[in-house]
């Protein structure tokens, strides 16, 4: 099993480095590759059963783009050919359309898929999140700059319950596209949500493996969740 | 800026507040400024102001070194008005302005020491030029206000004016990069024993050279990327430093500080790294504010850590110490956890890192923990951790996978609960505490040393 880990040295904010921690406790026997900023990226060659990147600095995704530009048509290879991914934070971003400044100027994007983010740096959103995914309940937390909009919401990837999705007014949080999955939510959304961890894992190929300290981490979700019934509206 | 009607109104209304507050016993709040702020939104910058001003900022450390300046000042007989009762946002410079101001708002001092928020650099610096500004360092802090530590250092940027003196901390690549044109000294760290050549915490804010995003050569990593950097690209390297200090001896607590070649020694407060680099960041600032050597040596020998950030009482031959974890800052809490790993003797470590308010009104977003360096309580020396509060099942998931055994943790909901679980095995109990948690910590501890003159700790 091969995962690779896209710019951890930069692309590490808000505990989400340990996504891949998380994933490298319950799967001690697969192979980690962190692919520095400098170093050429590996999914567009080779297959990959997930390729990871977390959320980074304003600077950071426009060098970020800048680099994966040229690989464009590669990436949308591996996304048609049902490569697991997983982007969260503003990573989220860069294979979307564009990102809108304040002053209305564009940062173009991969274009991958039709979304579109709108910056607003001295307006920072923060909220927790309830949704839906694939029968269980997902939770994480917001922190960020940007609210995303797409004109059709048929690739939203949780369910809303509570809380602010893609954008205030939007009915889903996070984007899916065959197997890519981007999502806002920090957490980190993969130690917060045992039952969401299983289903990439089955889907990248892993099969029903037990997650690190999962009985421990099921009482905390337990806990959560009803945490979020009564405090989170 | 002219004083206008506006302002006086604004002046006027803010005493009346300040007038009511003393009446009811109410001090140290931001209240008055608040309100002179609302009136007139650019009330600091048309208030008049003390003939010298200087300013602490950073991620860690300002009010530790702030607190050291003031006492070093008043044990010198200066007078000043500083904000160390109330905030460091705006309001509570507007606040003290106000209260140390004559009828019409003229000072009754002429100099001014303020702690000032990274954050609100917006709200003060276009209204206020300091002549001195002190960084102590530049960090992630709270996701929620700060985002990350390069949209801090954009802030600072844009707003610290150009005529500023900057005494800045030349041992971290993003401290010291302040407003390249502006006139600065740097202070920093020859050696220290503890010194790494590479980085074992979860956080590095300096991942590539800041100049040209190349690699960058750590000559020593101190914590974090705080420490001495070259790149061999670019040339870049941390730069030469005004104020050494050398010869760290933790033994006799003191240290040498070199300054244009003259060694003195000044008296250390506390033996840890970020308490070495407070110390040297308050002798910087005062030195360049003007004051001698010797009259910061005298004033420094009488003083203490303060203690609402770390304090210790011995009963039984048991140690009972209340340590500062500033919550949803992995920095603050990963040099806690570092400084229990290194501190001797077997130690148990009860933990309140819940955000107060959170806990009451909303679920708290624990995502800090992921950059918190856990792993240090995993040591042989750390012989028990004791978890309360409303994300107790989080802390406890979070401490597990930092490789703490199962059999060394004990969590529970109810803070109270604590007194009854520290273990006897442990010389020294450490209580971490947020900021806004020191009643209960110190409530807590009371209640541990009661059981440990009653005989009954387990």
């Amino acid at each position: 099993m091969k995962i690779e880990v896209l710019f951890p040295e930069f692309c590490n904010l808000f505990g989400d480095a340990y996504n891949m921690v998380y994933l490298e406790k319950t799967l001690p026997e697969a192979e980690f590759i962190r692919t520095k900023f400098s170093d050429d990226v590996r999914f567009t060659e080779e297959k990959m059963n997930l390729v990871y990147m977390g959320p980074m600095t304003e600077r950071m995704q426009e060098q970020v783009i800048r680099k994966l530009m040229p690989l464009k048509e590669k990436i949308q290879k591996a996304i048609d050919d049902g490569t697991v991914f997983l982007f969260t934070g503003n990573a989220l971003e860069i294979f979307g359309d564009y990102i809108e400044n304040e002053d209305g100027s564009r940062v173009e994007c991969l274009g991958l898929y039709r979304l579109y983010a709108k910056r607003d740096m001295m307006h920072r959103h923060n909220s927790d999140f309830e949704g839906e995914f694939d029968g269980n309940v997902i939770m994480g937390f917001k922190t960020q700059f940007t609210m995303a909009y797409t004109p059709d919401e048929s690739h939203g990837l949780f369910v809303k319950n509570k809380g602010v999705g893609l954008n205030i007014k939007a009915k889903y949080e996070g984007i899916r596209v065959n197997n890519f999955f981007g999502t806002y939510l920090v957490g980190p959304i993969l130690v917060l949500n045992p039952p969401f961890t299983k289903y990439i894992l089955n889907l990248m190929g892993a099969g029903d493996v037990k997650l690190a300290f999962e009985a421990e981490n099921m009482e905390a979700y337990e806990q959560r969740k009803k945490d979020f019934a009564e405090k989170v509206h | 800026m002219k004083r206008n009607l506006r302002f006086y109104f604004a002046l006027m209304f803010a005493r009346g507040t300040a007038l009511v507050l003393k009446l009811i016993g109410r001090k140290g709040t931001s209240m008055p400024g608040s309100w002179a702020i609302i009136l007139c939104p650019d009330f600091i910058g048309r208030m008049p102001k003390p003939k010298k001003i200087i300013g602490i900022t950073g991620t860690n450390g300002k009010t530790t070194v702030s607190n050291m300046i003031e006492d070093v000042l008043e044990d010198n007989g200066i007078e000043f008005m500083c904000n160390r009762s109330g905030t460091n946002v705006a309001t509570g410079v507007a606040s003290t302005l106000i209260a140390n101001s004559h009828f019409f708002g003229k000072p009754k001092c002429d100099l001014a020491v303020f702690e000032l928020d990274e954050r609100s650099a917006p709200n003060i610096y276009p209204y206020m030029q300091p002549d001195i500004v002190l960084c102590t360092n530049i960090f992630r802090d709270s996701y929620k206000r700060n985002a990350h530590a390069e949209f801090i250092l954009d802030i600072l940027n844009k707003e610290i004016p150009k005529g500023t003196k900057l005494v800045l901390n030349g041992d971290d690549p993003l401290c010291s990069s302040i407003k390249p044109e502006n006139d600065r000294v740097y202070f920093g760290i020859d050696h220290l024993d503890t010194d790494k050549k590479e980085c074992d915490n979860i956080v590095n804010d300096v991942p590539a050279c800041p100049k040209c995003h190349g690699p960058l050569v750590h000559d020593i990593v101190r914590y974090h990327h705080i420490g001495r950097v070259h790149c061999e690209a670019c040339g870049y390297r941390s730069p030469d430093i005004d104020y050494l200090a050398t010869d760290i001896d933790t033994k006799d607590m003191k240290m040498n500080v070199t300054v244009g070649g003259k060694k003195s020694e000044y008296p250390l407060l506390n033996s840890t790294n970020i308490n070495i680099y407070n110390a040297l960041a308050a002798i910087a600032t005062l030195r360049e504010f003007g004051l001698s050597e010797e009259k910061i040596r005298n004033s420094m020998e009488k003083m203490g850590i303060s203690e609402t950030r770390y304090s210790e009482k011995e009963v039984n031959g048991r140690k009972y110490i209340l340590h500062l974890a500033k919550g949803q800052n992995p920095i603050a809490c990963s040099r806690a956890f570092e400084n229990i790993r290194n501190a001797p003797g077997k130690k148990s470590v009860v933990m309140f890192l819940d955000d107060y308010f959170d806990a009451r009104h909303t679920v708290e977003n624990t995502a800090w923990f992921y950059d918190t360096d856990f792993e240090f309580l995993n040591d042989p020396s750390i012989v028990q951790v004791v978890i309360a509060g409303a994300r107790h099942h989080d802390t406890y998931v979070r401490t597990l996978l930092a490789g703490v055994p199962a059999e060394k943790i004990v969590h529970m909901r109810d803070e109270s609960d604590t007194p009854a679980a520290v273990s006897k095995e442990a010389d020294t109990v450490f209580i971490l505490y947020d900021v806004y948690t020191i009643r209960l910590a110190n409530d807590i501890r009371d209640k541990m040393i009661e059981r440990e003159k009653e005989g009954e700790t387990k």
